[in-house]
């Protein structure tokens, strides 16, 4: 039996809008063990990317309880909750984000550099996942200079470059053809395969099936699973 | 890391041309002004430092009584130093001196030079640096005469020795050069070029011997370990104990204090140049301030650009403080590029300040102070600018940003319209400032002075020259280019030459007044064209004239005759009787009022010739006229000369800088102040450039888009000249008060102040508003 990885317990997000409060996401239950790929599917405004955004702690929920590697996220404080996803947590977004300034191989680095990894280990780290992705030969492009597919995949290298148990991947072939889609779904398969767990939150009924478990959200609740 | 953000920086930097380039070249304006202003701060600080005695030398001046308040003048009695060194234990050296223009001839060299008559202590106290002969015995001969290496060079060559040779001065005496010390540096308060025996200069004269005249300067030392406060309460005693009859007492005037620190009011220090040396060091910080604005209202406009950036490495990682690092370390950056660039600018334009400021500044970047300062405020300004723009740009939150939400503007554009507001206000006060300064040196140039001051010529002469004068003034008519020529024994606009202890019939007995004793030939009146307003001037006969005297229209008054005509003035044994009144005229201080004056028909001390040349005889051939007639008759002496307007126009030398150095900190704030609203034009209209699509889908004209996008600007402005106006109205009117004569500030200065900031600043936004407004409404619709 694999470990558990995360556990969201009636888990809920509100804001107030004007003088209304509301509800995002409304008392969410979920366990996600390593090694899961969990597809979140909904239509637009379901909450998919807000409970994404909540799992990896960029957001956070307004009540119930988050516990991620048994440690209760909730009652953390925001240095140690940035310490957590900083070690844990690779994002994957569907308009790539990369830093337009710097290149392929920069881009790749910075969350290390953000870890204080020395110098030589990062240029280590980051020549093996240019080789392991193919793309040595872009490492100093930048991201104007490449596809949406090949920016994807700089995305998907920035995001593993930690080592991250963890990938939340937020509509990642949303701006890219359907040939470029099923490199990316395929990648992320192949990782997945590899031992890292993963939450993606997806439209395509046809990327969902890559994933071992598919939630369907609406309305900020799970509806099935 | 740190390496990372300098990467970043640059390729934002290249990126982003015009940007970094508003912002580069505003910063580089900014740290220019303020390091030439620092510079210039820097040599004002170091006057008189070249003395190696800066705790230790002191001025002696005294303050004298007259019509109930106390002034202060540098001439003390005689015996005052040797006094003040025998009887006040902490005074180690005293020296009186008296500076004076002399006539120095060796063969046919012949120079005109200033220097002092001093007595020994004077080298002493100085710690003049001997390059030939020595401090100790230089004025063991009385014939001695010690020179700076400059004069020495130039009489005898600058390959011959001068020590022990004989110089020739005022065509009459020669002195044996016993020294040749190291030529001044510039900045000293009281330059010189000789200094010779005192018993040369008084040649045993009685009255130089006894209290009651002033005439003399003196200068003390005090010993290391004297008490300031029990030698100067000393000092202050000294005049009472050796002169009953006078309420004169003398004072010590730091030798620290002497550049800066020498206006007195009172009979108390209430500053000088000082004021000048703060007002531009905030002027300097002022501009900085101006500059680092932009830097922040930039940043945080363009803002939008850098969101995505800090919501992608918040995600990677990044806490707020290491962004904040971030931010700060590309400012820095920049601050460093503008520093850089700031010296290119800096000796482009250090030649063209020197010459407006009349001084010989260097940039010095081989003077570590020099390099500190430059990175100095390139840190500051870094910092103070980057600051804002860092807490701002951090506080992003990813989840927002990174969904591609607008950013919020509430705070920071509220912020960033304060501070174009608080630029503008700044340079708005300038331009009033600019224009109030003008207007206030024009209003003393354009005042009535009593005398005609074109086409007057004054040379100094010397006693040998008097006699001959009749004779030299009849030829010099002769020649068709002169109108009339006259002796004085002051310059026409110097204060000086002055005394106390006079009575009149109907006068009280108790108030002293100053009077200013103006030695003349008969031809006075004429040649300056000074008007006798009652009764006549003087005969052409010196002796019968003796008892007779001429009265400025002041002191006319002052004596409260109905009749001055007839009515005596006496001084001690002396009976002098008023022939005429004379219309009174500007002399000293060009803001004031002048002391009264009273002429005496009495060439004998005159040390000046004023030459009046004829209308319409071209300068040259006027000059070469009176060269001709004065080789003639005087041929040891060099032809040197003034025009008395030209001297009239150096009097204004402090305001005129203050005016031209304003006027250029009110373009340099103007400009960088619009580098900034260019900008700030720029991104919002790249910011609402789908609104201005959309309006213009829906009919908009050109105008009204262009009215759209300034009139926010303009509001901005309207608001700054609304502040500017008390601010610049309580500067001016406290910088007004220093004069005696003076302009009314006229509301109209504010108004063409006010239209200047909003035409100029119309100009700067229109640009960018027109070429949003012409703009294809397809190309900003199709976007997003």
């Amino acid at each position: 039996m694999a470990n558990a990885l995360l556990s969201l317990n009636v888990a809920t997000r509100t804001v107030n809008s004007g003088s209304n409060a509301v509800t995002l996401l409304d008392k969410i239950n979920l366990q996600v063990k390593e090694g899961e790929f969990i597809s979140l599917m909904g239509p637009s405004g379901s909450g998919k990317s807000t409970l994404l955004n909540c799992i990896g702690m960029l957001d956070s929920f307004t009540g119930g309880g988050y516990t991620f590697l048994g440690e209760p996220v909730h009652s953390m404080k925001e240095k140690n909750r940035s310490k957590l996803y900083k070690e844990y947590i690779g994002f994957v977004f569907q308009a790539y984000h990369l830093i337009d300034e710097l290149t392929v191989w920069e881009n790749i680095e910075t969350p290390l550099l953000y870890k204080n990894v020395k110098s030589s280990e990062r240029k280590a780290l980051v020549a093996d996942m240019l080789d392991r992705f193919n793309i040595v030969g872009k490492k100093n492009l930048f991201p104007i200079q490449l596809s949406g597919g090949q920016q994807q995949l700089v995305g998907i290298a920035r995001a593993l470059i930690g080592k991250p148990k963890l990938i939340l991947a937020d509509e990642p072939t949303g701006n890219l053809n359907s040939k470029q889609s099923t490199e990316i779904m395929e990648l992320f398969s192949q990782l997945n395969k590899e031992g890292v767990t993963i939450i993606q939150a997806t439209h395509s009924e046809h990327n969902a099936s890559y994933g071992s478990r598919i939630i369907n959200l609406l309305d900020g609740r799970i509806v099935s699973e | 890391m740190i390496f990372n953000y300098i990467k970043i920086a640059f390729r934002s930097l290249l990126k982003n041309k015009g940007y970094s380039f508003l912002n580069i070249f505003g910063l580089a304006i900014g740290i220019t002004c303020a390091s030439l202003i620092f510079l210039w701060v820097e040599d004002e600080l170091s006057f008189n430092e070249s003395f190696a005695k800066q705790d230790e030398v002191y001025y002696v001046p005294t303050n004298q009584n007259y019509e109930g308040e106390w002034r202060t003048f540098y001439s003390t009695p005689g015996p005052l130093a040797q006094d003040m060194l025998d009887e006040i234990p902490g005074i180690v050296k005293a020296t009186r001196s008296s500076s004076e223009e002399r006539l120095f001839a060796v063969g046919d060299n012949s120079i005109t030079r200033r220097g002092r008559y001093a007595d020994a202590d004077f080298l002493d106290i100085f710690s003049l640096k001997f390059i030939e002969g020595n401090r100790e015995d230089a004025f063991v001969n009385p014939e001695a005469i010690v020179l700076t290496q400059e004069i020495a060079e130039q009489l005898f060559g600058k390959d011959e020795k001068a020590l022990g040779k004989v110089v020739r001065v005022s065509n009459k005496d020669n002195y044996l050069v016993t020294g040749v010390i190291e030529n001044l540096p510039k900045n000293v308060s009281f330059p010189f070029s000789w200094v010779a025996p005192f018993e040369r200069y008084s040649e045993g004269a009685q009255w130089m011997t006894e209290y009651g005249s002033n005439f003399s300067d003196t200068f003390v030392e005090l010993s290391p370990e004297a008490n300031f406060e029990t030698v100067d309460a000393q000092v202050r005693a000294l005049i009472g104990k050796k002169a009953d009859f006078t309420d004169d007492y003398a004072f010590l005037h730091s030798i620290k204090d002497w550049h800066l620190r020498s206006k007195f009011e009172g009979g108390e220090i209430v500053g000088g140049r000082i004021s000048y040396v703060r007002l531009f060091m905030i002027i300097a910080f002022i501009i900085l301030l101006i500059a680092c604005i932009n830097f922040m209202n930039l940043s945080t406009a363009r803002s939008e650009k850098r969101a995505n950036e800090v919501g992608v490495r918040k995600a990677m990682g990044s806490s707020r403080s290491r962004l904040i690092t971030q931010f700060i370390s590309e400012a820095l950056i920049l601050a460093f590029i503008a520093a850089v660039f700031s010296v290119l600018l800096l000796a482009l334009l250090l030649p063209q300040f020197n010459l407006i400021i009349e001084k010989d500044l260097s940039l010095g970047l081989t003077n570590p102070i020099h390099i500190v300062v430059l990175l100095g405020i390139a840190i500051i300004c870094g910092v103070f600018a980057g600051l804002y723009p860092a807490f701002y740009l951090s506080s992003f939150k990813p989840v927002e940003v990174l969904k591609g939400l607008k950013v919020t503007h509430g705070s920071a554009s509220f912020i960033r319209k304060g501070l174009v507001v608080g630029q503008f206000t700044i340079s708005i006060v300038f331009i009033i400032f600019t224009i109030l300064v003008y207007q206030q040196i024009q209003f003393a140039k354009n005042r009535e002075l009593g005398y005609d001051k074109d086409q007057l010529l004054s040379m100094r002469i010397d006693r040998d020259f008097i006699p001959k004068f009749d004779l030299i003034q009849q030829e010099l008519i002769r020649t068709g280019s002169v109108h009339n020529a006259t002796l004085c024994n002051s310059k026409i606009l110097s204060s000086g030459n002055n005394g106390s202890g006079f009575r009149w019939k109907g006068g009280t007995d108790t108030e002293d007044v100053l009077l200013s004793f103006r030695n003349v030939t008969q031809s006075f009146f004429e040649t300056t064209g000074m008007e006798i307003i009652e009764g006549r001037g003087f005969s052409n006969n010196v002796e019968a004239d003796s008892a007779y005297v001429l009265v400025s229209e002041s002191l006319a008054k002052m004596m409260g005759d109905e009749n001055p005509i007839g009515n005596i003035i006496s001084r001690g044994e002396d009976n002098m009787e008023i022939i005429g009144v004379v219309k009174d005229y500007v002399y000293g201080d060009m803001f004031d009022s002048s002391d009264p004056v009273l002429f005496l028909h009495y060439p004998n001390y005159a040390r000046f010739m004023f030459i009046k040349t004829k209308d319409g005889v071209p300068v040259d051939q006027a000059l070469s006229d009176i060269e001709a007639v004065l080789k003639k008759h005087n041929p040891a002496y060099p032809f040197e000369y003034t025009f008395v307007d030209e001297a009239f126009n150096a009097k204004f030398k402090n305001e005129q800088l203050v005016g031209e150095l304003s006027q250029i900190f009110a373009m340099l704030a103007i400009l960088i102040s619009c580098l900034g609203l260019f900008g700030l034009a720029a991104y919002t209209a790249e910011q609402r450039s789908k609104e201005i699509g959309v309006r213009k889908v829906l009919g908009a004209s050109v105008s009204g888009i262009v009215k759209l996008l300034s009139k926010d600007f303009l509001k901005l402005v309207g608001i700054s000249i609304l502040i500017s106006i008390p601010i610049a109205w309580y500067a001016a009117y406290n910088w007004l008060q220093d004069y005696a004569y003076r302009i009314e500030i006229n509301w109209w200065i504010f108004v063409v102040a006010g239209v200047l900031a909003i035409v100029i600043a119309l100009a700067t936004v229109s640009f960018q508003a027109v070429k949003a407004a012409i703009a294809n409404p397809v190309d900003s619709l199709k976007t997003e």
